[in-house]
């Protein structure tokens, strides 16, 4: 491991040795304040060793990391996303009685497997990223191991990553059975010969296996017990940056072996992103627990990143790329406000929590009601520019049946959110006050810049634009 | 000429299938052990046999123990007397894979059919050369496993307040909105 | 000597998982979900280890050692939670402890 190649892992190295720091932090002496504020400071040092990576890129580590412009990008969106949840779940885990330290030592872990993934050039290092994610998100999604909602999201989360992983892994043991080779680009030089019958059904396998990742709508179905019953914070990571470094892997997967070219392929995403959208859409009309609505949402909005995904052509990365940007935010922030009001004894889980509440917290209320519109795609903020950037890279490669059923969806969507966003304009009944907890520094800062986030890349979005611009390019 | 494969095979999808279908989860952990030695002896005529090794060490031997452990600990009402007719079954798929192991073993050379068998050494090259990334990365899996297991695995304190003696005797009171109630109700 | 099964070797590790995979779905019980689990992880195994024994390359095996340490971790948590839900469902049954609903 040359020098230089040190330099391009540094965001990966300080993330896992911060886990370890934090662990050993623990055992010395058990203070939330102080791990919470190393856990910060160190998803700080490697987003700025990020910079340092930059200068030696692209740089293929050991036949397992590319760590290229494609991943240093993702790379530091995860670790920006990583960030604003360790924000967002200060004040949550401050009003609980559960041991606090742990949950930073699995996030900081879940958070190095995402890169990982987002970096991952050989099928060994989608596996064990995927793993690290998975094993870190089953100890987070069952944090509140006390409260039986909690336990059966867990059981469940646990149940289905890992028939997920088993799909996958197998996929690729047929892959490699036949193909002989453990590396996407030799993968991609082989594939001159027509991919013959195991290969496809590996491939069909390690599909199935992403598709329960991302929770697309075959695969959707624990998606909302375990976004109910996870902790806020943690659900906004999985909503997030789980899906997020899957989809990278994806995308990095599509584009290396060209699968474009492949109609079967192409019409199975379709399909898939098709019923995402309508699926997602229609199903979150019929929630009135704010937490299950965000999740329905979450599976229509992985169904519009299918569409960009599959319109091929320069556009295509660009606009996936920033479609996620615009998600990571609005996700964050809408799950962030959710955890944000979410007291010790009960979450803020029922749409008549929020009632009224533009008059008791005017700034949360704000934040709530930017995500939600950003999530709707109205203008000016970041979803509607997200949602052009699809619609004009789908209509560059002629996806019409896919762009109308992203119109449908998106319409459909607009009630959904509106009946939250009216909720909290309406009068406060004098009735029942659901005591809100005090208000906490961390989470608003964190819900103050998402939300500036959110509004600045809707108005301005040409900085980010131009940085996509070189992503295929940079790509190995 | 013993047909190992074509035996081993056998056992294993054997004990495999009566795995899923039984009832009482210490026989079918019991089952899946079997089914483990069967795929390790696989593996030895694979010329795999460091691996073949590997996995009657660790996933039978570690992992698996574990299982049971935990089974037996929970013990969830299972009917542990075992009639001797029960026997025969696993008597003689263990039989069965008691000759495809000496028939391996047997003599200095692993009798592979056509496969060179690849030595420790070649895999001690790939994991510290190529892989050498790959094994730090699985030593995080299992930290992550580690830190997730103790955590959902603690034994809860009785009186569980909010804040104060549940966490940690003679914590210091630590800064935020301290509201104590009854845990988990 | 002829060529070595490795063709029956991969359908009998495809076996194996359809199996694992039919126990994921039928079984309700949590012990028997993980175990099957664990059956196709170990089915992935074998597929990896006779593709390394086809090629000729000690990957296969290195993918395989990689395996068991996700297994490790994977039945460590599995177990932490199974226990975690019999303390406090008082039973193994998942569809005994589905409270959340729509």
């Amino acid at each position: 491991m040359s020098s230089e190649q040190i330099l391009a892992l540094l965001p990966i190295l300080v993330t896992s040795a911060a886990s370890v720091v934090v662990m050993l932090l623990v055992a010395l002496k058990r203070s939330h304040g102080l791990v919470f504020g190393v856990t910060v400071g160190s998803l700080l040092v490697a987003l700025a060793a990020i910079g340092s990576s930059v200068s030696v890129m692209p740089q293929a580590v050991s036949s397992l990391l590319i760590m290229d412009r494609f991943a240093l990008l993702y790379i530091g969106l995860i670790l920006a996303a990583t960030l604003a949840v360790a924000l967002l779940s200060y004040a949550y885990l401050e009003s609980r009685a559960e041991r606090r330290e742990e949950y930073y030592i699995l996030l900081l872990l879940a958070a190095a497997g995402s890169e990982v993934l987002a970096a991952a050039g050989s099928y060994v290092s989608f596996f064990l990223g995927l793993e690290i994610l998975s094993i870190s998100l089953y100890g987070l999604v069952a944090y509140r191991r006390q409260t039986p909602l909690g336990i059966e999201a867990g059981v469940k989360y646990l149940i289905l990553a890992g028939a997920s992983s088993g799909f996958i892994l197998f996929g690729m043991a047929l892959i490699y059975a036949e193909q002989g080779s453990l590396q996407f680009a030799a993968l991609a030089a082989a594939k001159g010969s027509s991919f013959d019958v195991v290969s496809l059904v590996g491939f069909a396998l390690i599909v199935v296996g992403v598709g329960f990742k991302l929770a697309v709508v075959p695969f959707h179905l624990w998606t909302p017990d375990v976004y109910q019953g996870a902790p806020a914070p943690v659900t906004a990571f999985v909503a997030t940056v789980s899906k997020g470094a899957m989809f990278a892997l994806l995308l990095r997967y599509f584009i290396q072996l060209d699968l474009y070219q492949y109609g079967a392929v192409v019409l199975v995403f379709g399909i898939i992103a098709a019923l995402s959208i309508l699926a997602g859409n229609i199903l979150g009309l019929l929630q009135n627990n704010v937490k299950r609505m965000l999740a329905y949402s979450s599976i229509a909005h992985v169904g519009y990143l299918l569409v960009a995904l599959l319109a091929s052509g320069p556009l295509a990365v660009s606009s996936v790329t920033f479609y996620l940007i615009a998600y990571f935010i609005t996700n964050l922030g809408a799950f962030g406000v959710v955890g944000y009001l979410s007291s010790g004894e009960r979450e803020a889980e029922e749409i008549d929590d929020y009632r009224g509440l533009a008059w008791r917290r005017p700034w949360v209320a704000g934040a709530l009601t930017a995500s939600l519109l950003s999530l709707a795609g109205i203008p000016l903020t970041a979803g509607f520019i997200g949602k052009f950037f699809i619609i004009a890279a789908g209509a560059g490669s002629r996806l019409w049946a896919l762009l109308i059923i992203l119109v449908v969806g998106s319409v459909v969507s607009f009630f959904y959110y509106f009946r939250l966003v009216l909720a909290i304009f309406r009068e406060p009944d004098a009735g029942a006050q659901v005591p809100y907890p005090s208000a906490s520094l961390a989470g608003g800062i964190a819900l103050s810049v998402l939300t500036l986030l959110l509004v600045w890349l809707g108005v301005y979005p040409a900085p980010l634009v131009n940085l996509l611009g070189g992503m295929t390019s940079g790509l190995l | 000429m013993f047909p190992v494969f074509y035996v081993a095979g056998l056992v294993a999808l054997v004990s495999t299938v009566m795995v899923v279908t039984r009832r009482n989860p210490i026989h079918a952990l019991l089952y899946f052990i079997l089914s483990l030695v069967a795929v390790a002896v696989i593996f030895l005529d694979a010329g795999a046999p460091f691996v073949a090794a590997l996995e009657v060490i660790i996933y039978a031997g570690a992992i698996m123990v574990l299982f049971i452990f935990v089974v037996m600990l929970l013990n969830p009402g299972v009917a542990l007397v075992i009639r001797a007719r029960e026997w025969i079954g696993p008597a003689i798929l263990s039989l069965l894979l008691t000759l495809g192991i000496v028939y391996s073993v047997v003599g200095s050379t692993i009798k592979t059919m056509g496969i060179s068998a690849t030595t420790p050494k070649d895999i001690a090259m790939a994991l510290f050369g190529p892989y050498l990334l790959g094994v730090e990365l699985a030593s995080l899996l299992l930290l992550a496993g580690l830190v997730a297991a103790y955590h959902l695995g603690r034994r809860i304190e009785r009186e569980a307040p909010a804040r104060g003696a549940s966490l940690q005797p003679g914590a210091p009171v630590g800064s935020g909105a301290p509201s104590s109630r009854k845990e988990g109700a | 000597m002829r060529q070595y099964p490795i063709d029956y070797g991969l359908v009998l590790s495809a076996v194996l998982f359809a199996i694992g995979m039919a126990g994921v779905f039928v079984r309700r019980n949590v012990i028997f979900v993980l175990l099957c689990i664990e059956i196709m992880l170990n089915a992935a195994g074998l597929a990896f280890v006779l593709g390394g024994a086809r090629w000729g390359q000690a990957d296969g095996q290195v993918m395989f050692i990689f395996i068991l340490a996700m297994a490790a971790a994977e039945v460590s948590v599995g177990l932490a939670l199974i226990m975690r839900m019999f303390h406090r469902f008082k039973s193994l049954d998942t569809n005994e402890i589905a409270r959340m609903k729509g």
